[in-house]
């Protein structure tokens, strides 16, 4: 009947066993997706830039460019990953009576399957390769984001069969191991790999710093996330996707300084919070005809879903360790979105319960009474510009006499530098810079706002949402939409530019880096030829490089003043550290764990720079907070220093008369 | 029970923009209004009461302002009071601390209360008389310096914990009082977004001088007409002196600041 396995005993039973077990597994994945389709009904359409979808699946799934930032891990999941790919082509002609065979033996007279047979085992033998490197890892070199898996320990080391002990014992084996596999699967951690694929199709493909819209207008509504009936499905398909390869936990700052967040347990925990819900839902569900009938329905209630996620997948402090600085969406390698999730958390605590640390109440009234977290008076924004050798206008004052037309950019001071007195000096030398270049720009002054970065990330977008129409109000009156927007901040950066969007304000804006880049490049900003030779090292913001790709801007800026030697932290570019301000960290007491400002701190002393440049005011704050506070700083020698500062430092003079007419256009 | 709190609209002292009009009177234009901070310690205890006896306790603020105040009473409505009674009136302005309490008295006779709230000062006027001379007024018991209240409403009475220097000290008077309330109230709440939602669609009720029956000139004067106080002289307060920053080692610097402090004979 099946010549091919003429010498298996009992080879027919592989229909009830093999087959069996694929009902199960389809069934229990059925079941997963009836959870998921009580949840809140959004998420992304899979025919939403198909190309960029696919394009993901290609790099992330099955290249796993992801998993190359650590390339032991990367070969040996290769192995196992396309090991198994190609070992299922054997498995699939054991399982369907030699179809596969009969269909590939058909060309080339046979040679093909030839081919297939003897790949085959080359493949095999790889594939037990990775598996004994898998259980090195595991077992011995035990990296700290690796918990053993116990469950994977007998199922893994049974896919290959080549123990010679007797063909029937091992070929049922085999298939037993495959079907009791398919078994285990739907509530494991191996899920991951039926699930990744869809996760990284389903990535999210608008920018890393746009979280998601919210109208809070709605009066039905549920602000932010409660429970698991408030995510999208693609929020629930991240918990079934999560290896629990602990990627995100090793990168994660508050983690690695001691605090509560577990990003991955906070994932691991939506699963168990999934399958919980699952409990009791029968495998088959009852038909409609039987729901009517009998009265027996088992369809899913919303009331499955509502339990807190908060205390149950995250700890209520772990919420707020968040620096929101995006390490673990970064480093997963099935693009779970870890962030996005821990601010509508936030969300939630905040418009709903206002349930959060007592020292946010500060930070929220003062961006609400006085648009600036420093709860400053307005009149002091333009503090900064006075002894200043060059006028600052302010849009206003060029609008009244009809000369908005002159300028080439609006500077987009921030509340930082306008009222922290070291940021303010950042400011000074940026604006030295942009005079220097005889750039002509203006400033909103006293119609700045702040853009509501810190509301936003603390789960405020009542105060963000206020905050930023006022902004988008304020700058379209301007016309500053047809402008260019530049600004030292890299959250006024990001909101302005990846956020603003939703609420209707299109801007195109510039970070200092790039823009003092452009104007050294373009000739416009002179540099003297010689400087002093030092050492500086490089503090990457999380908000430029990660959320913005903005890496290399900062770098050609430092490589263009003269004399100094770029020495990188081990963690910088993509990989960066978090200085420990962001997702409004900067506004709340650090008493958990180490601070991590003094771990960033230690790294960058660590290159044995002399100075420690800065591209972000919060960066700022905290090394030059970090290096006071630092016992191997001797002297307090080693200080934060902006990147606009040092190219100020370095400008040539000035040639009288050379303002209006540039060197080079 | 019900409750009042007496809430008083006032510049936001963050945006430091307090200014005197041509009049010598506040401009109170200046600046964004804001519920005056005391206040908010008292509308918080007031909230923790309504927190502890959920559905029998409604809040009303009152207050005498210019009528933009209606908005700034939202906020407090927004943190959760029930509704809010706002007598504005041309006529009023140039109010001092005397004519404000009886205005406010004269308003609240046609309210009904268990007890009135009043904060500690307010941050434009710094009187600090108000609350006491309400309660003079409409002849209330009065408890001041509380940081602690526990109404009895089967007994009709109100325990107060008042601080003194030396501690605190306990009191008790029958329902209704006055009670002027300290900061060790509590942390006011910041308002969720279903309270700013629901604050929207409450109450806040206008009343002029003639609704409340007071006349603009005569006896029965109300604003600067009736104001027992006049301003003579003003200046400007001379600016801060830089804050001396004390470095280095958390145990050095703690001898440092404690050797500042005992040479100045603070501590």
């Amino acid at each position: 009947m099946f010549p091919a396995f003429a010498d298996v005993p009992a080879y027919p039973l592989v229909f009830v066993v093999f087959w069996g077990a694929v009902a199960f597994f389809a069934l229990a994945m059925a079941r997963h997706l009836r959870i998921f389709a009580a949840a809140r009904a959004e998420g992304p359409s899979p025919l939403d830039d198909v190309p960029a979808r696919l394009g993901g699946l290609i790099r992330y799934a099955f290249v796993q460019t992801k998993m190359f930032k650590d390339p032991r891990a990367a070969l040996m999941h290769w192995g196992i990953f396309w090991g198994f790919v190609l070992l299922t082509v054997g498995t699939a002609n054991v399982v369907t009576g030699g179809l596969v065979q009969a269909i590939v033996s058909a060309p080339f007279d046979g040679l093909l399957w030839a081919a297939v047979l003897a790949m085959q085992n080359i493949v095999a033998l790889v594939t037990i390769g990775a598996v004994l490197w898998a259980f090195e890892r595991r077992l011995i070199e035990k990296p700290a984001r690796l918990e053993l898996n116990v469950l994977a320990v007998p199922l893994r080391s049974l896919p290959a069969g080549v123990l010679e002990v007797g063909f029937a014992v091992m070929w049922w084996t085999h298939m037993a191991v495959v079907s009791a596999f398919l078994l285990y699967l739907p509530g494991s951690k191996h899920l991951h790999i039926v699930t990744s694929f869809f996760n990284i199709y389903f990535r999210k493909l608008k920018p890393r710093g746009e979280l998601p819209a919210m109208d809070l207008e709605r009066e039905d509504a549920t602000f932010g996330v409660r429970t698991l009936a408030d995510l999208g499905w693609r929020d629930l398909l991240d918990g079934f996707t999560c290896t629990e390869c602990g990627r995100c936990r090793e990168q994660c700052p508050a983690w690695n300084t001691g605090k509560p967040l577990d990003p991955k347990h906070f994932i691991m925990g939506l699963r168990e919070m999934s399958v919980e819900a699952e409990q009791g839902l029968p495998l088959i569900p009852n038909s409609a005809i039987v729901r009517d009938a009998y009265g027996l329905d088992d369809s899913v209630k919303p009331e499955r879903l509502m339990k807190p996620i908060v205390d149950a997948a995250i700890p209520y402090d772990a919420v707020w360790d968040c620096v929101t600085c995006g390490a673990c969406v970064e480093a997963c390698p099935v693009l779970i979105e870890h962030v996005d999730k821990i601010v509508d958390l936030r969300r939630n605590l905040v418009l709903e319960d206002s349930r959060f640390p007592q020292e946010l109440s500060g930070a929220f009234r003062n961006m609400e009474g006085v648009a600036n977290p420093w709860g400053q008076p307005p009149s002091t924004r333009t503090d900064w510009t006075k002894g200043l050798p060059f006028a600052v206008p302010t849009v206003a004052e060029l609008a009244a006499e009809d000369r908005l037309g002159e300028i080439d950019v609006l500077y987009w001071v921030g509340c930082a530098a306008a009222f922290d007195d070291r940021n303010r000096k950042v400011a000074r030398a940026f604006a030295t810079c942009l005079d220097a270049a005889g750039v002509r720009f203006a400033i909103l002054g006293q119609e700045e706002s702040c853009t509501g970065d810190p509301a936003r990330r603390m789960g405020n977008d009542y105060v963000y949402q206020m905050l930023a129409t006022g902004n988008i109000e304020t700058l379209n009156r301007y016309r500053m939409g047809e402008r260019t927007i530049v600004t030292a901040c890299p959250h006024c950066f990001n909101s302005i530019g990846n956020e603003y969007g939703q609420l209707g304000g299109h801007f195109r804006v510039m970070h200092h880096s790039a823009y003092l880049r452009e104007l050294i490049s373009t000739g416009r900003l002179r540099v003297l030829d010689d400087g002093p030779a030092r050492s500086v090292t490089l503090h990457d913001s999380c908000y430029l490089t990660r959320y913005n790709g903005v890496i290399q801007e900062p770098r050609d800026v430092l490589a263009s003043v003269p004399g100094l030697e770029l020495r990188e932290m081990d963690n910088h570019g993509r990989q960066t550290f978090c200085c420990g301000a962001g997702g409004g960290r900067m506004w709340m007491e650090e008493t958990r764990g180490t601070r991590i400002n003094e771990s960033r701190t230690a790294q960058a002393l660590a290159t044995g720079a002399e100075a420690v440049a800065t591209e972000c005011p919060y960066c700022m704050t905290m090394l030059k907070d970090g290096l006071e506070a630092a016992d191997a700083n001797l002297g307090g020698a080693v200080k934060a220093i902006d990147i606009s500062e040092l190219l100020a430092d370095s400008l040539a003079p000035v040639q009288p008369g050379s303002r209006a007419l540039p060197v080079l256009q | 029970m019900k409750l009042v709190v007496l809430a008083k609209p006032v510049p936001d002292p963050a945006a430091a923009a307090e200014r005197l009009g041509p009049d010598d009177r506040l401009d109170r234009s200046a600046a964004p209004n804001v519920i005056n901070g005391n206040d908010e310690y008292t509308l918080e205890a007031a909230l923790q009461i309504a927190d502890a006896h959920p559905g029998e306790v409604e809040i009303t603020l009152v207050a005498m302002a210019p009528a933009n105040g209606a908005e700034t009473l939202r906020k407090g409505l927004a943190m959760g009071a029930t509704r809010g009674l706002l007598i504005t009136d041309p006529a009023l302005a140039g109010s001092d601390a005397w004519s404000t309490a009886r205005v406010l008295a004269t308003a609240l006779k046609d309210v009904e209360y268990d007890l009135i709230l009043a904060g500690f000062d307010t941050s434009d006027g710094v009187a600090g008389v108000v609350g006491p001379a309400v309660a003079t007024l409409l002849k209330l018991p009065y408890l001041s310096s509380a940081a602690k209240i526990e109404p009895d409403l089967a007994a009709g009475t109100v325990r107060v914990r008042r601080i003194s220097p030396t501690g605190f000290d306990v009191l008790e008077a029958p329902m209704p009082a006055l009670i002027v309330g300290t900061q060790l109230l509590g942390t006011p709440r910041y308002p969720s977004l279903k309270g700013i939602m629901g604050a929207r669609s409450k109450e806040v009720a206008l009343r002029s001088v003639t609704d409340l029956g007071l006349a603009t000139a005569g006896d029965g004067a109300v604003g600067g007409a009736a104001a027992r106080t006049t301003v003579t002289a003003k200046r400007t307060p001379p600016a801060r002196g830089a804050a001396r920053v004390v470095r280095g080692p958390a145990a050095d610097a703690a001898k440092e600041i404690a050797a500042f402090l005992a040479e100045r004979r603070l501590i």
